[in-house]
């Protein structure tokens, strides 16, 4: 699925997958920081976006 | 948009990342505040339908946990 | 490929007559020039009116899902591989089917012959690899090497993959440099042109879902598209709409798309769909080294897990 987003022209770092137990908190806050500063680094995304009206 | 913030879709499921999720809040961790959590039945529960949903509407990022 | 034609009907009319099966679907000629439609025949004679030729390229595995009689069915090499998915995803049985296997030298690009003239073909001829095309206006003879469709050009398996006749003897396979050329252009592409490209590829397409009913996967008793409750995607001319439905079209065919170029026959606008299920059929032979529809005993990769299967995506 990412790859054929990125093929589209949708930035790859705008979809993520993880894995994490419900044991692990700490791995959760960890991937939660990083896939907001992946996405953040993007910047807003204007693609895709089905404008309302 | 007024506000600056992105938005990221986090798609979580309840007996893996959502269970995480709650510990971390429980622990009281700090973590960026910018992700949307929906809770879905299980990791299976995914589709593509549901991403393409959210960037449809406006996310600036969508994020997929087990 | 006139002795294709012959040897269809004689074998089409020879199973009809022993009963082997109930009915044979292939094509018939068309109302107009360059054009053959799918047709069905249910008796030896019908089985006569059956053609063979360069614009056979409707993939006929389409008429086979949820099937309950016995049927024979023409085949190219790509719609063996699709009559391969079928069987595999339990759409029909191996049983009810007999296959007349034709091997295919490609199928001619309609749309770049029509191109070549200003107003409407009135004859169109095959004399061996050559094709004289004639219009009021002009004629001209054109070589079938040259017209070929854009995945006939990058066509793998010429010879059908499962067949019990086969009309001709095998054809020899092409070789090819790089099949993938036209997927590595557009990756080579950053995201914003990556966007444009399709934004400009996509800005005819009228939504009239052709390339959705001409796909033999597309076989969903309700489409993603028809859904209102809720509503995936909006009916409307809406680009992000019209984007989605591409999008998730190509992305149901991942790990199943033959590339056997129905879609981009189908379409009224002249529309390159294949760029969107050309990525998917790049990808699945790069990252799980598989090729649908080529044999009867492995399941496709999406519906398999092995613990080789790639994860680094997962963080």
């Amino acid at each position: 699925m990412g790859n054929l987003l990125e093929h589209m022209g949708i930035e790859k770092d705008r979809l993520h997958f993880s894995w994490i137990s419900s044991a692990e908190a700490t791995k959760f806050v960890d991937v939660v920081t990083k896939v907001s500063e992946a996405v953040n680094a993007l910047g807003p995304n204007h693609k895709l976006v089905k404008n309302a009206g | 948009m007024t506000e600056k913030k992105t938005k990221i879709v986090a798609f979580l499921c309840n007996w893996c990342s959502y269970g995480a999720a709650d510990l971390a809040g429980v622990s009281r961790m700090q973590y960026p505040a910018d992700v949307r959590v929906i809770r879905i039945p299980c990791s299976g529960r995914m589709s593509p339908k549901f991403i393409l949903s959210a960037f449809r509407e406006g996310a600036d990022g969508v994020w997929v946990s087990g | 490929m006139n002795t294709y034609t012959e040897k269809i009907r004689e074998l089409a009319s020879n199973l009809l007559r022993e009963g082997k099966v109930d009915l044979v679907i292939g094509f018939k000629e068309g109302t107009v020039p360059m054009a053959t439609a799918p047709g069905i025949a249910r008796t030896p004679e019908e089985a006569e009116g059956f053609v063979w030729d360069v614009n056979c390229s409707l993939n006929l595995t389409n008429y086979l899902t949820n099937k309950k009689e016995k049927i024979g069915i023409i085949a190219k090499g790509c719609d063996s591989r699709s009559i391969v998915n079928h069987i595999i995803e339990n759409k029909i049985s191996r049983d009810q089917l007999h296959i007349i296997g034709v091997p295919c030298t490609g199928m001619v690009d309609k749309n770049k012959i029509r191109g070549l003239f200003e107003d409407e073909i009135t004859e169109f001829k095959e004399e061996g690899d050559a094709i004289l095309v004639k219009t009021a206006a002009k004629e001209l003879t054109i070589e079938k090497q040259d017209y070929l469709r854009g995945n006939c050009q990058t066509c793998m398996h010429r010879n059908p993959v499962i067949h019990d006749d086969l009309v001709a003897e095998p054809v020899v396979e092409q070789e090819l440099e790089d099949p993938f050329k036209d997927v590595k252009a557009i990756e080579a592409m950053d995201a914003d042109e990556k966007w444009n490209h399709f934004e400009n590829l996509l800005s005819g397409c009228i939504r009239c879902y052709a390339c959705r009913n001409a796909c033999p996967l597309c076989y969903c008793p309700t489409c993603f598209v028809d859904e209102s409750n809720p509503q995936w995607v909006g009916k409307g001319q809406d680009p992000t709409d019209i984007r989605t439905f591409h999008f998730l079209r190509a992305y149901h065919c991942a790990g199943r798309c033959t590339d056997c170029g129905a879609c981009e026959d189908a379409c009224p606008m002249d529309i390159k769909v294949r760029d969107f299920t050309r990525k998917l059929v790049k990808d699945s032979f790069e990252i799980y080294g598989w090729e649908a529809g080529l044999t009867l005993d492995q399941r496709p990769p999406l519906d398999t897990f092995k613990p080789e299967d790639p994860d680094e995506f997962i963080k």
